[in-house]
């Protein structure tokens, strides 16, 4: 039923973790509830327009696990201006998500857009100091 | 792959697999050739199986009818019985909890117009003896209820039950194919009038079984597989020699084991829980501890996603909370009261002749290391001192 992308992902997950909320660098997102069956938190840490570390933590189906993992990865080493451009559309290419399924990848990027969000809100209000 | 899924099927037995051997291709006959030595030495083979499949049962072999499995048993069982019934007893008794071949036969029945009666079970798994009695009416033609459930292992009072449903002259059914080899069974102290068995639960070969046809009951049975006149005309079809010799090796076998294997294995399964609830937060049992088979431990996992526990699982071959055939709950944890999430959320644990306790423990291990991964990456832990996991 899922890919190999889906399976290495959840058996082997990378970048689950968390990243100090409170920091300057760190942007954090959440998307979607635990009642609902699926829920993504991703955090970044941005310096000089890089995200030089992300990571997640995921609660749902295996889907919605590698989602999250993925887009971690993907977040990782990318600009914040590239990162804006991820699209549910490539999570589900990438992990050859089943139809039933293409909502978790809605969650991930969520959760990545709004850890972009308050990462660039961040980065404003120190420009402003 | 440590197998923990011995419900599903079990792996046939080396003295079983010697048994059948020679019934392939060198002693091939037709145990329906009366004429020649081929024939007999087939037909011998197949009444020698009947003694030993009665014998695990405490029946005559006389009331032994071999079948291709379970399914086809439990069908002939309802399906027949209806076929025979008079006009005034158009009633089917069971319970939530059966097997799909016995719920789906009732379900065919009731789209022709009968009544079918399903009753509940309690959060333990066990149906309450003062509904069937309510249930039971002199209208009443069959009560089918299983013996030791496939999923949690729960052994049902089918004796009490068969006493309230003869009292009103229904047939009983049990359907005792988690049962037959893992405890001691005896028709007649159950007194049941129809019981299906299967080889492949019980380190036998795929595709044959038999249901137990008590004297007397064959009267209010008809064949639903008709042609040959086999199995004294109530299954008809070229006999499964082989298949049928492996059955009888595998009772034979079981009977020599039981009384062994059943401490030996329920004292693995007990360690296994051991383990688990030790080292895991908001492990339940489902159902109750006891009466359960030997061999069955079946647990639910508060604040997993129950597809994303299974398909992390790598190393154990267990079975979900899912039914079959889809992502759906099973439909025995349901009846037990447990909600979708906390139902799909579950795994059933079948162990067997072939389960050791490294093997206990190294899939214990697993599952704990599995679900600890899981709840680590939950977002509901992502805050200190935030609650575990997700909603049950």
């Amino acid at each position: 039923m899922y890919s190999d992308a889906v399976l290495e992902r959840v058996r082997d997950p990378k970048r689950v973790g968390v990243l100090p909320e409170d920091s300057p660098e760190v942007g954090t997102g959440q998307a979607g509830t635990l009642d609902a069956g699926t829920m993504a938190r991703i955090q970044i840490r941005v310096k000089d327009g890089r995200i030089v570390e992300a990571r997640f933590k995921v609660f749902g189906c295996s889907a919605a696990i590698a989602a999250a993992c993925l887009m971690a990865e993907w977040l990782e080493g990318a600009t914040v201006t590239q990162s804006r451009a991820f699209t549910p559309g490539q999570v589900v290419d990438a992990l050859g998500l089943p139809e039933e399924r293409v909502h978790v990848a809605n969650v991930a990027v969520d959760a990545a857009r709004q850890a972009l969000d308050e990462a660039t809100r961040k980065a404003g209000t120190g420009r402003q100091r | 792959m440590i197998y923990l899924d011995h419900h599903a099927t079990t792996p046939v037995d080396p003295r079983v697999m010697k048994a059948m051997l020679p019934f392939f291709s060198e002693k091939f006959g037709n145990p329906s050739s009366r004429t020649h030595r081929p024939g007999w030495d087939a037909s011998d083979a197949v009444e020698r199986a009947r003694k030993q499949v009665a014998a695990l049962i405490g029946a005559s072999a006389r009331e032994v009818v071999f079948t291709s499995g379970a399914t086809e048993a439990n069908n002939l069982a309802i399906a027949g019985v209806a076929a025979a019934a008079p006009a005034d007893r158009r009633h089917i008794v069971t319970v939530a909890t059966e097997h799909k071949a016995v719920l789906d036969p009732c379900r065919a029945l009731e789209a022709q117009g009968w009544q079918v009666t399903v009753l509940p079970v309690a959060a333990t798994g066990l149906v309450d003896l003062a509904a069937v009695e309510q249930a039971v009416t002199p209208g009443t033609a069959l009560v089918s209820v299983m013996l030791a459930n496939n999923e949690i292992g729960i052994v049902q009072p089918v004796a009490e039950i068969a006493r309230l449903a003869h009292a009103h002259g229904a047939i009983v059914h049990t359907d005792a194919v988690q049962a037959l080899g893992k405890l001691p069974i005896e028709v007649s102290s159950l007194d049941v009038d129809l019981a299906s068995f299967s080889a492949h639960k019980l380190y036998g070969p795929k595709g044959v079984g038999a249901l137990y046809v008590k004297r007397g009951a064959d009267k209010r049975l008809r064949a639903q597989v008709r042609g040959g006149g086999q199995e004294r005309g109530l299954r008809g079809g070229t006999l499964n020699v082989p298949g049928i010799v492996g059955l009888g090796a595998a009772c034979e076998v079981a009977a020599q084991d039981m009384a062994v294997e059943m401490l030996r294995v329920s004292a693995l399964r007990d360690r296994l829980w051991q383990l688990l609830r030790d080292e895991v937060d908001g492990v339940a049992i489902n159902g109750a501890p006891a009466p359960r088979l030997a061999g069955n431990l079946n647990v639910s996992f508060d604040g997993i996603d129950g597809e994303a526990l299974l398909l992390a699982i790598t190393d154990v071959a267990v079975s979900s909370g899912a039914a079959c055939t889809s992502a759906e709950p099973s439909h025995v944890l349901t009846a037990l009261g447990l909600g979708t999430r906390r139902a799909l959320a579950s795994l059933r644990f079948g162990l067997g002749r072939g389960t050791t306790a490294a093997e206990i423990e190294d899939a214990a291990r697993h599952i704990i290391a599995v679900v600890s991964q899981l709840r680590a990456q939950s977002p509901a832990r992502a805050h200190a001192g935030a609650t575990a996991g997700g909603p049950a």
